[in-house]
C-alpha cells in the first residue's frame, strides 16, 4: 500500500468534480486539510458540500480529480475507511438496539475482536456523555442523544480524520457546548476534523481554517479573517433609531460614498444594518450624515466582519419571490 | 489519538459480524416472531382443514400431506423473502445506510451476512413445519419421503428466493418497491404451478415447469407424495431450484458492488 509521509496533509483534495448525470454537484474543488487542524466546509444547500465528504469518504466514486485522506488514495478505499470516522448527513439509527450493542457491532467492523469491542463502545460512549444510557434502546433517545451517539460511532475506532457533516444539529445549547469543547479537545490531540455545518457561529468557534463553497465550487478558502478579507465585507454598523426615522436614515447613509449597502433590520424595526466599505471607517463618518440629514439615533455599534458576512457576501442566495 | 490498530477485517469475519447482528434483529425483537407466528396460525389452520378433509374423505391423505407440504414451503419461502427484500433498501430507507458504508465492511460481506440471516427465517419455519409434516404424513406411511421434500426443495427455494429478494433490495429505489418487486416475482414464478393438467403436461407446460424453480418445487411435492412417483425419476425436479438458488446467490454478491445510497446530492 503507498503511503504519504507523516508531514502530508492529512487531506488533499485536488480539482475533485462530482456529477449526477449532467448535473455538476462539485467542481473541480481543491483545498487540503493539515493533521490536527479543524476544518470547516461552507456553503448554502445544494453548494456541494455533501458530494465532496461523500467522495472523501469513498461512498461516491468523483467523476474528476484525485484526493489522499489519512495517507491513501481514494484508489484505496478500504485503507481509507480503517483511518476515518464520519457522521454523515442521513443519519439514521436501528431504534431497537441499545447504544452499547450499537457501538460495539461498529467497533467490530473494523476489525476489533468481541472482547475489546465492547469497552472500545463504552469508552465512547462516556466521552459523549452516554454512559447512563448504555443499555437503553436508541429508539428512546432525544435528537440530541441521538446526535452524540452519531458522534461517538465516528470516534468509536479511533480515527485519524473525522468527517462530520452538521455535528451539532439538534443538540441544546450545552450539549453544544459539550460537543464543540470536545472537538477542540481532540483535534489538539492529533484528530484532524473536516466539518460541514450551517452553523457559521460554532464554525467560527472551533475551525482552523474554512473553506466557503457556492454552486459546486470553493468560492474562497482560509482562516475566517483571510475569508472575511476576501469577501471584502469591511465593518457592519448597527444604528439604533426610532423607527419613525428608519427610512430616512436608509437613504441618507445609502448615498454616502463609504457605504457599501444598507438594509432595515428585519427582526427589529428600529435598528439600521450599515456595511461600512473599510473597517477605517468609524461611527463618526456614519454619525455626521445622520446628524447633517436631522435624523436623531439612539447609539451606533461597529462590529468587525464576521463569518457570516463573509458567507452571505460569497454565496448567491435564491431569490425568494414577493 | 491513533486509529485502532486492527488493520482491514476479512470479508468472512465482517460477514460474521453483520449475520450476528442482523439474528438479533431477526429474533430479538419481535419482527421474526410475529412473521414466524403468523406462519403457525396459517400453517395450522391449513393442517386442521387438510386433515379433516382427508377424515370426511374429501381428499385423499396423500393429497392432503402434498398441500400441506407446499403450503409449507411456499409460505416459509415467502417469509424469508420478505425478510432479504427489506435488507438493503430497508438500511437505505432508515438513513442507517451510509454509515455502515463508510466502515471497512466489505459490500459483499454486508450482502452475505444478511442473506444467511434471511434464511434463518426459513429455518425457523422448517422447525415449526415438520411436526405438522410428520404427523399428518405418518398416516399414509409417506413421513420420510414428505420430510425430505420439505426439507431440500423448501431449502433450495428458499435460498434462491432470499438471494432474488437481496437482489432487488439492492439496486431498489425504495423499501416499497424492493418488496412489490419481490412479491410480484414470486407469483409470477408461482404461477406455473396452477396450469390445467392437459397443459402442464405438455411438452411446453412441462418445460415451463421444469425451468421454473418455484414450480419445480411445488411440482416436486406433487409428484413424489400424491402421484407416488419415485424419487429416481423425479430428482430431475431439483435441478432447477439448485441451479436458480446458485446462481441468485451469486447475483446478490455481484450486485453488492451497485449498493449506492440512492440520494444523489
Amino acid at each position: 500500500m503507498r503511503e504519504r509521509s507523516q508531514t502530508n496533509p492529512a487531506v488533499s483534495c485536488q480539482e475533485i468534480s462530482v456529477r449526477y448525470g449532467d448535473f455538476v454537484a462539485a467542481d473541480r474543488v481543491s483545498f487540503e486539510v493539515n493533521e490536527g487542524e479543524v476544518f470547516g466546509l461552507l456553503g448554502p444547500n445544494g453548494a456541494g458540500k455533501t458530494s465532496i465528504i461523500r467522495a472523501l469518504t469513498t461512498i461516491l466514486q468523483p467523476s474528476g480529480g484525485t484526493a489522499w485522506v489519512a495517507g491513501s488514495p481514494l484508489s484505496e478505499p478500504m485503507s481509507i475507511r480503517l483511518r476515518i470516522g464520519v457522521l454523515p448527513e442521513s443519519n439514521g439509527y436501528p431504534n431497537r438496539e441499545t447504544a452499547i450493542e450499537y457501538l460495539t457491532f461498529y467497533a467490530m467492523l473494523f476489525g476489533v475482536d468481541r472482547q475489546a469491542a465492547a469497552p472500545a463502545a463504552a469508552e465512547s460512549l462516556q466521552r459523549m456523555g452516554l454512559t447512563s444510557r448504555a443499555h437503553h434502546r436508541i429508539g428512546t433517545f432525544s435528537r440530541g442523544m441521538r446526535q452524540r451517539l452519531g458522534l461517538a460511532r465516528a470516534m468509536v475506532s479511533r480515527p485519524r480524520v473525522l468527517f462530520l457533516d452538521e455535528p451539532t444539529l439538534g443538540l441544546d445549547p450545552s450539549g453544544k457546548e459539550d460537543v464543540l469543547g470536545y472537538l477542540s479537545t481532540i483535534a489538539a490531540r492529533g484528530t484532524t476534523i473536516l466539518l460541514s455545518s450551517h452553523l457559521l457561529d460554532d464554525v467560527e468557534r472551533v475551525c482552523d481554517r474554512v473553506a466557503i463553497m457556492d454552486t459546486g465550487r470553493i468560492v474562497s478558502t482560509g482562516s475566517v479573517s483571510d475569508v472575511a478579507r476576501d469577501a471584502d465585507v469591511g465593518t457592519t454598523a448597527r444604528v439604533a433609531l426610532n423607527p419613525a426615522d428608519v427610512l430616512a436614515a436608509l437613504n441618507a447613509v445609502q448615498s454616502a460614498p463609504f457605504v457599501a449597502a444598507g438594509h432595515v433590520d428585519e427582526a427589529r424595526r428600529d435598528e439600521l444594518v450599515v456595511q461600512l466599505r473599510t473597517s477605517t471607517d468609524s461611527a463618526n463618518q456614519l454619525a455626521t450624515v445622520l446628524l447633517r440629514h436631522d435624523i436623531p439615533f439612539r447609539s451606533i455599534e461597529l462590529r468587525g466582519a464576521r463569518l457570516s458576512d463573509a458567507f452571505l457576501a460569497l454565496t448567491s442566495r435564491p431569490q425568494i419571490p414577493a | 489519538m491513533t486509529t485502532l490498530e486492527a488493520g482491514i477485517p476479512s470479508a468472512t469475519a465482517n460477514a460474521r459480524v453483520v449475520l450476528r447482528r442482523e439474528m438479533r434483529e431477526l429474533w430479538e425483537s419481535m419482527k421474526g416472531l410475529t412473521v414466524l407466528f403468523s406462519y403457525t396460525v396459517l400453517l395450522s389452520i391449513m393442517s386442521y382443514v387438510a386433515a379433516s378433509d382427508a377424515q370426511l374423505n374429501l381428499l385423499d391423505a396423500r393429497e392432503s400431506v402434498g398441500v400441506i407440504v407446499q403450503v409449507a414451503i411456499g409460505l416459509g419461502a415467502l417469509a424469508a423473502l420478505v425478510v432479504a427484500a427489506d435488507a438493503i433498501s430497508g438500511e437505505r430507507e432508515r438513513g442507517t445506510l451510509e454509515a455502515l458504508l463508510v466502515t471497512p465492511l466489505q459490500r459483499r460481506s454486508l450482502i452475505i451476512g444478511k442473506l444467511v440471516a434471511a434464511n434463518t427465517m426459513w429455518l425457523a419455519a422448517l422447525i415449526v413445519a415438520l411436526p405438522y409434516v410428520f404427523s399428518l404424513a405418518s398416516g399414509p406411511g409417506v413421513a420420510a419421503d414428505a420430510v425430505a421434500v420439505l426439507v431440500i426443495a423448501g431449502s433450495l427455494m428458499s435460498i434462491a428466493l432470499t438471494a432474488l429478494g437481496m437482489a432487488v433490495s439492492a439496486v431498489a429505489g425504495s423499501n416499497r418497491v424492493s418488496l412489490a418487486a419481490s412479491i410480484g416475482m414470486l407469483l409470477v414464478l408461482a404461477a406455473p404451478s396452477q396450469l390445467p393438467t392437459v397443459t402442464a403436461n405438455g411438452v411446453l407446460g412441462s418445460i415451463l415447469i421444469r425451468a421454473n424453480p418455484v414450480s419445480a418445487g411445488l411440482k416436486l411435492a406433487s409428484e413424489v407424495l400424491i402421484a407416488q412417483k419415485s424419487w429416481a425419476s423425479q430428482w430431475t425436479l431439483l435441478v432447477s431450484p439448485a441451479v436458480a438458488a446458485v446462481v441468485l446467490t451469486v447475483i446478490a454478491v455481484a450486485l453488492s458492488s451497485r449498493i449506492e445510497l440512492g440520494d444523489a446530492r
